[in-house]
């Protein structure tokens, strides 16, 4: 089995609830209590070995999660936390539309930086989420122009959350050189 | 690397690590070692990636800056938690060493930045949230109830309560200047729609004559000067709550007249056949023990138990323990904004002189001492001698005693009304406060004594 340390980034406008999905996910708790993220926080987490199609090699990753605080604007230092990603969570608060529609601004410069990265759409919030579909329509378009797929995700319920780590892992791993 | 460099750098919070092009730490300073040892859980590792692996995956650009192809790298605001569990922020830069293919890591430690970063960013989210999510706004505002006593607990949990019940009555009991109107507010703002009306009405302010025209509206020609139609409070209040202050003070016969309109939830116009139906949650606040009006029959009791659905005690100032420098902290917050003033607070015979003191004004006494003071202050520090708290106590009951020939009550409170708005100006706010009256209240005695 090979391990392999892969730098995965989360995106998205402030409040959209980044850090609460590295919380469910990397220590399988909620804080009802939002704390503003300055600069970027690192959490390591191995995920579950997935195999790799074409010689069919067992990889495990080492997922270092990148935190990321929800950037106003993108200066030289704020793209180094993109620089080197193998992988990114851009995540949109269902419940606050206009947050799908800054996703294009923050996957456009993190893939400006990381060509190679792989993106995952997340719609989080989904627990609170009225299915308003003019807000889901968004979301699939934003998905479509990067080419990726989405997933609709609950922090506070847990719900899709390691699914969306594990995707990535996988798609990571079909990837492998 | 040279001593002076070092020290430079550790005076300015910074230390150095010099590593080679397989990222292993060939030295480190001082200041280096203190930063990462107070932040790493494990044993000091001897390889830059273990130590921050913030660094893995942009092992490429920083061997660009070790061979001199790129200028620096940096990483800002880094987070760790520091060995107590407090939030630690970091900046990393990393240089081309004198050495060629080495480089020089400089680290430093901006946790005070940080944190000022961090405060200020959360204060911006949490206006964000007041002004913009209903609920967040709800949530908080029992929190502008100041104190950790177990009385203020007590009416926290009340008002938390209240946000599931938005048509249940409330009666508010509390001396003069315990805070009965803000208090009535917040239950309002925090169980009703943010467009919901509040309509508050001072029976002791309002003359007997006009207050039911004043509840329940009147049709044109209704009365002599009745000339147009004109709804009444209650119907303004219809869809939010009605505040009736002082309710201790409604006359008698007012009080079957609103139990009516209470019991069936409708009334009529006055000069008007029309039924007219109400849908308004009521607070009532008062000062009076209506227990015992209601023995000495000059409260309905059937009334009174109309009213007392629920019912809420704010505790007086000087039962509140140490919530009065809560309380005093609060309001030199308030007064350094509103008079621009950069007073950093209370000295330690201040603080002991506040809890010392009886407060039978209340809040409202504590929050016009304390804007006094901060009008005259001039140093860093509010001292006991600007409280002027001992003028206020003195003149003691013995200096008010009747002459012989007697007195006007009328003319005494008509002369120290008139002192009052001569001290402040004519302005009837702060006339209001040195009187220890409501505004409506001294607007109501001017007009009593044709002074407005």
């Amino acid at each position: 089995m090979i391990s392999v340390k892969k730098k995965i980034c989360l995106l998205g406008s402030f409040a959209v609830g980044k850090t609460s999905l590295v919380d469910r996910f990397v220590h399988n708790r909620f804080e009802e209590k939002y704390l503003t993220t300055v600069g970027v926080k690192i959490s390591q987490k191995l995920l579950p070995p997935v195999e790799e199609p074409r010689k069919g090699q067992l990889i495990q990753h080492t997922f270092l999660i990148w935190d990321i605080a929800g950037l106003e604007k993108f200066d030289r230092v704020a793209m180094n936390y993109f620089r080197g990603a193998a992988g990114a969570l851009a995540v949109a608060d269902l419940t606050i539309p206009e947050t799908i529609d800054r996703l294009h601004e923050f996957c456009e410069k993190f893939l400006s930086v990381s060509p190679q990265a792989l993106l995952l759409i997340l719609g989080n919030k989904v627990d609170l989420f009225q299915n308003d579909e003019k807000t889901l329509s968004k979301l699939v378009k934003t998905a479509r122009f990067f080419s990726s797929q989405y997933l609709l995700t609950s922090a506070k319920t847990g719900q899709q959350v390691e699914k969306a780590f594990e995707t990535l892992s996988k798609k990571l791993g079909s990837t492998y050189e | 690397m040279n001593e002076s460099l070092t020290r430079l750098l550790a005076c300015k919070k910074m230390g150095a690590i010099a590593f080679d092009e397989r990222f292993n730490i060939s030295y480190i300073d001082r200041y280096a070692e203190k930063i990462i040892l107070s932040l790493c859980e494990s044993a000091f590792e001897e390889n830059v990636l273990s130590i921050f692996p913030e660094f893995v995956g942009s092992e490429e650009i920083i061997n660009k800056v070790l061979l001199g192809k790129k200028k620096e790298y940096r990483l800002d605001y880094i987070n760790r938690v520091d060995a107590a569990g407090a939030a630690r922020y970091i900046h990393l830069l990393v240089l081309p060493h004198e050495q060629s293919g080495h480089g020089l890591l400089v680290i430093e430690d901006a946790s005070e930045q940080g944190q000022a970063v961090q405060q200020a960013n959360q204060q911006r989210y949490e206006l964000f949230l007041l002004k913009h999510d209903d609920a967040f706004r709800k949530k908080r505002l029992h929190e502008s109830i100041i104190g950790k006593s177990q009385a203020i607990k007590e009416v926290r949990e009340i008002i938390q309560k209240l946000r599931g019940a938005p048509t249940a009555t409330v009666l508010i009991i509390g001396e003069t200047g315990t805070g009965k109107s803000h208090t009535a507010r917040v239950i309002h703002k925090s169980s009703m729609p943010a467009e919901a009306p509040f309509v508050e009405i001072n029976c002791a302010a309002l003359p007997e004559h006009l207050i039911e025209s004043e509840l329940f509206g009147y049709e044109k020609g209704a009365f002599t000067h009745a000339i147009a139609a004109k709804p009444g409070l209650l119907e303004e209040a219809h869809g939010g709550t009605v505040f009736l202050d002082e309710i201790g003070e409604l006359p008698p016969s007012m009080q079957s007249k609103l139990l009516a309109a209470l019991e069936t939830k409708t009334f009529r116009r006055l000069g008007s056949n029309t039924l007219l139906e109400v849908n308004a949650r009521l607070i009532t606040a008062t000062n009076r023990d209506l227990q015992n009006a209601v023995r000495e029959k000059t409260f309905r009791e059937d009334l009174y138990y109309r009213l007392n659905v629920v019912s809420l005690t704010l505790p007086p100032l000087r039962e509140m323990g140490s919530d009065i420098l809560l309380l005093a902290d609060h309001f030199l917050k308030i007064f350094n904004v509103e008079l621009k003033k950069q007073v950093k607070g209370l000295s330690a015979e201040t603080r002991q002189v506040l809890l010392n003191h009886a407060w039978r004004g209340n809040v409202r006494e504590l929050g016009n001492c304390l804007e006094r003071a901060m009008i005259f202050i001039e140093s860093d520090y509010i001292q006991a001698s600007d409280l002027a708290l001992f003028e206020r106590d003195s003149p003691g009951l013995q200096k008010w005693t009747v002459p012989p020939g007697g007195i006007l009550l009328d003319d005494v409170e008509r002369q120290l009304i008139l002192s009052a708005l001569q001290q402040t100006a004519n302005n009837k706010s702060k006339a209001a406060r040195l009187l220890g009256l409501s505004r409506d209240t001294l607007r109501y005695r001017l007009e009593k004594y044709g002074l407005d």
